[in-house]
């Protein structure tokens, strides 16, 4: 057994493992670090698989999004310390056999599939950059620009969604009583 | 043969079980953002052993990886502001309640 299928293997089984735990835990901070963890794993499988530039990517990328994710758990849910031990799940039957029937059919058809000669000689981690640098500001420039303004404007779709709803004429509440327009007071 | 490869593919259909598990069973908006970003992380795994392994003179994969992680970003974007709409107007994210988008 190789040191690379060793390593592979153990971040493999890190990356899983904590992915079951974010949907097993009922502390929403707990869930947030578990996802950061997985992906995390994950980005040390890339370095594993001598990626290096995606790898170090994906850990510094994730650690930012999941960090935030952590924030908006703790602001929007009900019960984010998990103390109540709320359930927040539904469909249990169909999300389980779901969830085995993809794990099923991917892992059926990684065994099976003839995937051919393995490479062995791969370029440098300083010769893939240099030829990830080229390749996104050559041939696939338009692609790369294109990723760029729609994360642009899904930023200004996204700001423009929230800062809206505040404008938003509440919905119909039942009625608090004469002190109620205090509230709205500034 | 392709262990490495194989080991490596099964991790990835691991995760994305779980993640069609969670996006399925969660009723929280955030809790279903993490099931499909754990489906776009297994995609991701896939692309980065497919080049690995099997072509790793076409350095296009690797741009490909680029791409999936910006689709990662703007998920998060979209969702993040949807949630903040839907907490701002209806003072939760539970999609149980949140019946009336069936239309």
């Amino acid at each position: 057994m190789s040191v690379q299928l060793v390593f592979l293997l153990a971040f493999g089984l890190a990356a899983v493992w904590f992915g079951i735990v974010v949907f097993r835990t009922h502390s929403m901070v707990r869930s947030a670090l578990a996802l950061l963890f997985s992906q995390t794993a994950i980005g040390a499988m890339f370095l594993v698989m001598q990626t290096e530039f995606l790898g170090v990517l994906q850990i510094m990328m994730m650690a930012t999004e999941m960090s935030i994710m952590a924030i908006f758990m703790v602001m929007f849910m009900m019960d984010p310390g998990g103390l109540g031990e709320m359930d927040m799940k539904h469909q249990r039957k169909l999300s389980l056999g779901a969830g085995i029937l993809a794990f099923a059919g991917a892992t059926a058809l990684a065994l099976l599939a003839d995937w051919g000669p393995i490479a062995t000689e791969i370029p440098d981690a300083g010769e893939q950059v240099r030829l990830l640098g080229f390749e996104l500001l050559g041939r696939s420039m338009l692609i790369f620009e294109s990723a760029g303004l729609t994360i642009l404007t899904a930023m200004i779709a996204a700001t423009a969604m929230a800062v809206q709803a505040a404008n938003r004429p509440e919905p119909a509440a039942p009625d608090r009583g004469p002190d109620r327009g205090k509230q709205h007071g500034h | 043969m392709a262990i490495e490869l194989i080991v490596t593919l099964i991790m990835a259909a691991g995760l994305f079980g779980t993640g069609v598990y969670g996006a399925l069973s969660q009723t929280n908006l955030v809790m279903i953002m993490m099931g499909i970003e754990l489906i776009l992380a297994a995609g991701l795994l896939n692309l980065v052993a497919f080049w690995r392994y099997l072509h790793p003179e076409a350095i296009e994969a690797q741009m490909f990886v680029l791409i999936v992680m910006t689709v990662m970003a703007v998920e998060m974007a979209v969702g993040f502001g949807v949630a903040i709409a839907r907490f701002r107007s209806r003072g939760s994210v539970e999609m149980e309640e949140a019946r009336e988008l069936k239309g």
